[in-house]
């Protein structure tokens, strides 16, 4: 009994030492594993067309009033946190993957949040949805390009995505709408991308400048009493 | 003399990165995935051409974020074999 009681208590200290050491082991390999501030730099871009996902929420009373008290409670922390990084009280370090010109101003997913929540605001989701999705794929894409084939092609590829993006929002619109938009679009967005301000980020640009210029062409239009808006894209979950 | 193991715990929650990696890749594919069932449901299975729409969202979310997807997780590796 007290033999068999023994081998018990030391099977029981030996399973848990080594699970301990397994656990060690793991935290240690999970620890080493390096990322590519680059690449994580790209993902999180294209991560960002989740957002999407907002127009899809249903349209009810208390959704909608979630659906703006959410973003703005989300992008005032963004705020608050960058505010406590810029004045030093965060370590610069636990951010990663910031650019070394961001340590001593608002880094660029702050002007990515703010863009997105005066798009979800203050826009219809025709002009938005496309905005979006140039400061999550044609923004990379530019990156990415520039790095291989220089400036001006990696500009003509942005064109180029940026137009389909806004074709493919826009692909229920009247003809010539289905001309003029992607156009003005691409514009906007690659001039947002190129034009590097000190003040204001790409990731803000590329989104804002587009969707300002269609509010604009749109609101014009309807003073000459043409709607030039299509169906909504996305309807929301019933 | 502190425990070698909470250390590591310490050094791997400071990791933000390697906590955001996995949603960055996860949640855009479950996101197109949702809008795919979504015109699927009630576009195709109804016969509705309204949500088309969902469809082409889903197409988008879904290749723009594999292209990159593959080359992030590629560079993981590529670090993983240098060390």
């Amino acid at each position: 009994m007290f033999f068999s009681e023994m081998t018990a208590r030391d099977a029981f200290k030996l399973t848990k030492q080594k699970m301990t050491e397994y656990q060690t082991e793991f935290l240690e390999r999970m620890n080493a594993i390096e990322v590519d501030a680059h690449w994580f730099r790209r993902v999180f871009h294209t991560f960002a067309a989740s957002f999407l996902f907002y127009y899809l929420l249903p349209d009810e009373e208390w959704i909608n009033f979630g659906k703006i008290v959410l973003p703005v409670i989300i992008v005032l922390c963004m705020v608050v946190v960058e505010y406590r990084r810029i004045r030093g009280d965060l370590d610069h370090q636990r951010f990663f993957g910031l650019r070394n010109y961001e340590k001593k101003r608002p880094a660029s997913y702050l002007y990515f949040g703010v863009a997105v929540l005066l798009l979800f605001l203050l826009f219809p989701q025709q002009i938005a949805i496309p905005c979006i999705l140039c400061a999550s794929f044609t923004d990379p894409i530019i990156g990415e390009s520039r790095y291989y084939l220089g400036k001006k092609r990696a500009y003509a590829i942005g064109f180029v995505v940026s137009m389909f993006f806004f074709l493919v929002s826009w692909y229920r619109a009247d003809w010539w709408v289905l001309i003029l938009v992607p156009l003005l679009g691409a514009t906007g967005a690659v001039m947002g991308e190129a034009r590097k301000l000190k003040l204001v980020d790409d990731d803000f640009m590329i989104q804002m400048l587009p969707a300002i210029l269609l509010l604009l062409m749109w609101q014009g239009c309807l003073l000459l009493g043409v709607n030039i808006l299509p169906p909504k894209m996305i309807l929301p979950l019933s | 003399m502190t425990n070698p193991r909470n250390e590591t715990i310490q050094k791997l929650l400071l990791r933000l990165e390697l906590w955001f990696a996995p949603l960055l890749i996860i949640v855009p594919l479950v996101v197109s995935f949702f809008f795919f069932w979504e015109w699927y449901i009630k576009g195709f299975s109804a016969r509705s051409s309204l949500y088309d729409g969902e469809l082409l969202i889903s197409l988008l979310v879904l290749i723009g974020n594999l292209m990159f997807d593959i080359f992030f997780l590629r560079s993981l590796r590529i670090l993983k074999k240098k060390q």
